[in-house]
C-alpha cells in the first residue's frame, strides 16, 4: 500500500477504534459521548479514577481539569499505552504543563464542539502510527549502530593479532561466520567477549 | 412610569455554600446599582429588573441555572460566578446562546472569551504587586499554604517565580481540601511555625480562613512580625472572622472601602443607608457595583439590551468607580484597574501602604511576569502600632 492507501484505510477503521473516555457526565462529556456515536466508535466512560485500561483500547479521551491533576493513570507513559487527546477546560500554566506530559498530538478545547473530534482523533491515529514506526526505526537502527561497533572492535583485535590489513580481517571474520553458519555479528560478539575475558 | 417592558438580567451569586459571604455582598452591591440607575430613570426609558437565582456555590447548579435564565425567563444578560470552577461550568452556555457573563471576581488569568466581562483583577494586577512588594520589604524565605483548587495553584506558581528570580527560597507549599477543619489548620500552623519564614503566602479561601488565622496566633506567630499576605481575603471576610483574628493580614486589592475618593464616599455612604450602617465593602462588592453601572450605560450606548449590540460599545468603556477611573480593555474584555497595598487594622479596615502610580491593564496570559516597578518607590512602610 501507498501512503494515501494507507491513510485510506485509517479513516475508514475509526469506527472500529475502542475509544476510552476519562471525563466527568458534565456538558461536555455529554457531547463528546454523542459526537462518538455518531462517528460510530465504541466507547466506555470513566471518570475521575482508572486504575486498569480495558484489553484492547486504541485511544483514550481525557479529561485534564485542576481537580485531577494529582491522579496518576498507572497505564501511562508505557510502551503499549495508546494515544490521548486532552480535553481541557483551563489553558494555565499548570494545567498546560500536564498536559505536556501527555504526548499528545492535538488537544480539544472546551467547550467541546461536535465539529472537530472526528479531525482530532484522524491525526492522533496517524501521527501515532508514524511515531510507532519511527520508534522502531529507531530501534533498528541502534540496534545496527552497535553490531557495526562490535564488527570494527572485533577486525580491530584480529588485525592486532594477526598482523593483517582491515580488509582482510573483515573478510577473515566474514568468512568464519559462513564456516559456522553463525551471523557476522555473533562471531565478531563472541571474540570481543573473548579477548575481554584474556586481557586481566 | 416606564413606556415599555423591563430589562432583565440575571444574577448568579450563591447565598449558601462557602463563598457565599463575599457572594452577598456582590449581589448588593448589584441591587445598589441597579437601584441607582432605576432611581435616574432606568435605561432607555425602560426598568433594570433582576432575576436573582442562587447556584449554592456548585459548579453544575451555575451552569443549570444559566441554562434557565437564557430558556425560561429570556435573559441574556448575566451578572454573577465566584470561584473558577463555577466560571468555566457557564462559559459553555452562555457561548452557546450568545448570553453575556460579567464576572466581577479575581481570578488566575489565562482565559478570554467572547461571551465574558472580567471585572476582577488578574494575576498582574494583584499576586504580581502583592509578592514584589512583600518580597521586598519582608525578605525572601516564604510558606506557602493554599485551598485545593486551581486559583492557588496558579497563584504560587507566580509567587514561586517571583521568590527565585531573587534568590529565595519557598520554605513549604500545602494545600489543603476547601472543607479542612481547624485541626488540619493547626497541623500547618506547626509546620510553618518550625521554619521561621520572612512571611506567609495564603491563598485560603471561604471558611478555611478564620481557621488559618487562629491557628497561627494559636501557635503564637505575630501578624506583624511575620505576616499573612494574600490576594484572596478582603473586607469580607475580615468581617467572616473578625478583626482581632485579621488584623495586619496584608493584601493587594483594587479596592478596599477606606479608598478616598468622591465617588467611594457616596457609594458606601448609600450602600450602609440601603442595607445596614454594620455592613462593609470589598474589592469584589466593588468589581460587581461597577460593572452593573458600565453595564446600564452600554446599553444606553448600544441603544439595545441585545447581548451582541451591547458587547460591541462594552470595549474601550470608562467609568468612575469607587477606585478610581476604570476602562474596558478594547482587545481582552478585562479592566484597567487601581491596585493598592492594605494592611489590615484593629476596625477590620484596611490601611493602604502602597499604591499604584496609575490604573494598570490587566494581562491575563503573562506566563513570566516582571516587577510592577512602583511598590519599592512608594513611601509608607508598614508601621506596627504602639504598645503590644
Amino acid at each position: 500500500m501507498n501512503g494515501a492507501d494507507v491513510t485510506h484505510a485509517m479513516l475508514k477503521n475509526i469506527r472500529a477504534l475502542n475509544v476510552v473516555v476519562v471525563h466527568p457526565q458534565d456538558q461536555d462529556g455529554d457531547e463528546l459521548g454523542a459526537q462518538l456515536q455518531r462517528i460510530g466508535c465504541k466507547f466506555q466512560v470513566f471518570w475521575p479514577e482508572l486504575d486498569v485500561l480495558p484489553v484492547g483500547t486504541d485511544l483514550v479521551l481525557l479529561a485534564v481539569r485542576p481537580e485531577t491533576l494529582s491522579l496518576r493513570y498507572p497505564w501511562m507513559h508505557r510502551a503499549a499505552t495508546p494515544p490521548v487527546i486532552p480535553i481541557l477546560t483551563f489553558e494555565n500554566p499548570i494545567t498546560l504543563a500536564a498536559v505536556l506530559q501527555l504526548d499528545a498530538f492535538t488537544t480539544i478545547a472546551s467547550p467541546v464542539r461536535s465539529a472537530g473530534l472526528l479531525t482530532a482523533i484522524a491525526v492522533t491515529m496517524n501521527q501515532s502510527k508514524t511515531r510507532r514506526a519511527r520508534e522502531r526505526y529507531i530501534e533498528r537502527l541502534e540496534q545496527k549502530s552497535v553490531h557495526h561497533r562490535i564488527i570494527q572492535q572485533a577486525t580491530q583485535i584480529i588485525m592486532e593479532s594477526r598482523g593483517l590489513s582491515e580488509g582482510e580481517a573483515y573478510q577473515l571474520l566474514r568468512s568464519q561466520a559462513m564456516i559456522k553458519r553463525e551471523s557476522i555479528e555473533s562471531i565478531a560478539s563472541s571474540l570481543v567477549k573473548a579477548q575481554a575475558a584474556l586481557s586481566f | 412610569m416606564y413606556d415599555s417592558k423591563p430589562i432583565k438580567i440575571g444574577v448568579l451569586y450563591s447565598s449558601t455554600g462557602v463563598t457565599s459571604a463575599v457572594e452577598l455582598t456582590q449581589q448588593r452591591a448589584i441591587l445598589l446599582a441597579v437601584e441607582e440607575v432605576n432611581a435616574a430613570g432606568g435605561v432607555l426609558g425602560r426598568e433594570l429588573q433582576l432575576i436573582c437565582l442562587d447556584p449554592a456555590c456548585t459548579p453544575h447548579r451555575y451552569a443549570s441555572l444559566t441554562e434557565k435564565l437564557v430558556v425560561e425567563h429570556a435573559v441574556r444578560l448575566i451578572m454573577g460566578c465566584y470561584m473558577s470552577s463555577t466560571r468555566k461550568a457557564v462559559i459553555p452556555i452562555v457561548e452557546r446562546h450568545n448570553a453575556l457573563l460579567f464576572y466581577a471576581t479575581p481570578y488566575e488569568g489565562f482565559e478570554y472569551s467572547h461571551n465574558v466581562f472580567y471585572a476582577g483583577a488578574a494575576p498582574n494586577q494583584n499576586i504580581l504587586p502583592l509578592a514584589d512588594f512583600m518580597l521586598s520589604k519582608y525578605g525572601s524565605r516564604v510558606a506557602m499554604v493554599g485551598s485545593d483548587y486551581t486559583c492557588p495553584y496558579e497563584a504560587n506558581r507566580v509567587m514561586s517565580d517571583l521568590i527565585y528570580e531573587r534568590g529565595g527560597e519557598k520554605v513549604s507549599e500545602i494545600y489543603l481540601p476547601l472543607d479542612a477543619g481547624l485541626e488540619s489548620f493547626k497541623d500547618v500552623a506547626a509546620r510553618i511555625n518550625a521554619k521561621q519564614p520572612d512571611f506567609i503566602f495564603s491563598t485560603v479561601v471561604g471558611d478555611g480562613i478564620p481557621h488559618l488565622h487562629r491557628a497561627l496566633a494559636h501557635a503564637g506567630l505575630d501578624p506583624y512580625t511575620m505576616p499573612i499576605a494574600s490576594h484572596m481575603t478582603c473586607e469580607a471576610e475580615v468581617v467572616a472572622m473578625g478583626a482581632d483574628l485579621a488584623e495586619g493580614i496584608i493584601t493587594c486589592a483594587s479596592y478596599f472601602q477606606s479608598v478616598d475618593t468622591a465617588e467611594n464616599h457616596r457609594s458606601v455612604r448609600r450602600y450602609k443607608a440601603r442595607f445596614g450602617d454594620e455592613l462593609v465593602t470589598n474589592m469584589c462588592w466593588e468589581a460587581a457595583y461597577f460593572q452593573m453601572h458600565l453595564l446600564a450605560d452600554a446599553i444606553r450606548r448600544a441603544g439595545s439590551d441585545d447581548p451582541t449590540l451591547v458587547a460591541r460599545v462594552l470595549p474601550g468603556l470608562e467609568f468612575d468607580a469607587p477606585q478610581g477611573r476604570v476602562r474596558i480593555d478594547e482587545h481582552n474584555n478585562h479592566a484597567y484597574l487601581h491596585p493598592r497595598i492594605g494592611q489590615c487594622n484593629s476596625d477590620g479596615q484596611f490601611n493602604v501602604i502602597a499604591s499604584a502610580p496609575g490604573r494598570v491593564k490587566a494581562d491575563p496570559y503573562v506566563v513570566s511576569h516582571s516587577p510592577p516597578g512602583w511598590s519599592t518607590h512608594v513611601e509608607g512602610a508598614v508601621v506596627p502600632p504602639e504598645g503590644p
